[in-house]
């Protein structure tokens, strides 16, 4: 998929930047966290193929592998942000 | 979502979340908040990037909000395969947990609230919002639930021209942020005597708009508008209804995050320390 387009849309307003769905947050709708795409973007493997395995750690330090700790039961996983900001 | 997990573990349906953040940070993300669920870390974006999800429009040296994801959900079966995801292209709005467990449990959930059983002649409805309110930022449906007597159908979305399509069209209502209408599969239905097909929906089916709030919201909101469509029987169409409706909720406070966006808002005593160390380490 190519680049998506920016959504720069927003509104200065007392407490920040209001962005075309209403939410006000510090920054300017089309910088640093608030880059939102507009129009289609990358939602990454399709449904009906299969979930690719992931490696990594936990927050333990630990290593972390989805196939195994899934073990055959149906799941969900979440992509966040940021557990910080 | 950890109000709500023990639902997905009553269910065993594993809950896991990633992001680009140090394990630390995301040990006292736990603690604070007494998760309980897997934290994933992913510092270097490796599995957000093998996703192909990593956020592009975020340039390489601005630190630390390169390496984010566009945030999204995805659901998997047993067997490992994708079954629903969830993606919005504003960063702040997720899907709510009622979204995951009927997708993940390919059914409905209990509802909430409901209002009294509508009806017209032919075709009866019902409207509810699964959930017990909308909360800034975390998405819930809207469904509207249909029974088509038996011998009929009401026209899908394209309606052949001179039609209505069934559909949920609500009220612009400050504060309200909707999204676009979620459609079963159509049937494909040939009109008697021709070889014109048309997608039609039968027996009992539902349409969901996800709904969220905005900051525009006060204490409760309503939500109204009309549901719509036109049913037939393979001779011929009755005149097209459109049937109000009103819905009223609380609105719940966005969910928290741990570095307010002013001074003395932040949640827990290390975010700013952890956000001056991701973004030192990514220059």
């Amino acid at each position: 998929m190519n680049q998506p387009d920016m959504e720069t849309s927003g509104t200065k307003v007392e407490t920040g930047w209001r962005d075309k769905d209403g939410f006000v947050g510090p920054m300017q709708p089309g910088f640093g966290p608030r880059s939102d795409p507009r129009g289609d973007f990358p939602t990454g493997p399709e449904i009906g193929t299969a979930m690719p395995n992931v490696i990594c750690n936990t927050a333990d330090e630990t290593n972390f592998d989805l196939d195994q700790d899934r073990n055959g039961r149906p799941a969900i996983f979440i992509f966040y942000r940021s557990a910080v900001w | 979502m950890q109000r709500q997990i023990q639902i997905f573990e009553d269910k065993n349906i594993p809950v896991y979340t990633l992001s680009y953040d140090e394990a630390d940070a995301l040990r006292d993300f736990r603690d604070a908040h007494k998760i309980t669920y897997p934290l994933l870390s992913d510092p270097d974006s490796k599995v957000i990037e093998s996703f192909g999800i990593l956020n592009t429009l975020i340039k390489e040296d601005d630190h630390p909000w390169y390496g984010i994801p566009y945030p999204g959900t995805y659901v998997v079966d047993a067997s490992g395969t994708i079954t629903h995801k969830f993606f919005d292209s504003n960063l702040a709005v997720r899907v709510g947990p009622e979204q995951l467990l009927s997708a993940a449990l390919g059914e409905s959930v209990e509802i909430a609230e409901r209002t009294e059983a509508e009806s017209s002649e032919q075709v009866e409805f019902d409207v509810y919002v699964k959930g017990e309110n909308l909360t800034s930022t975390v998405q819930r449906n809207l469904v509207a639930q249909f029974r088509v007597p038996k011998g009929k159908h009401v026209y899908a979305e394209p309606a052949p021209e001179g039609t209505r399509a069934v559909n949920i069209e609500l009220d612009e209502i400050e504060g309200l942020v909707p999204r676009d209408v979620i459609r079963p599969s159509a049937e494909s239905h040939k009109l008697a005597g021709t070889d014109e097909t048309f997608g039609v929906h039968h027996d009992i089916f539902e349409l969901a708009i996800p709904l969220t709030v905005n900051n525009a919201a006060g204490e409760e909101i309503r939500v109204s508008g009309s549901i719509v469509w036109q049913s037939c029987d393979d001779e011929v169409c009755d005149i097209p209804v459109s049937h109000p409706f009103e819905i009223t909720l609380p609105v719940a406070a966005a969910p928290a995050v741990a570095l307010g966006s002013k001074k003395g808002t932040a949640l827990e005593p290390n975010a700013m320390a952890h956000f001056v160390k991701m973004t030192e380490r990514r220059k």
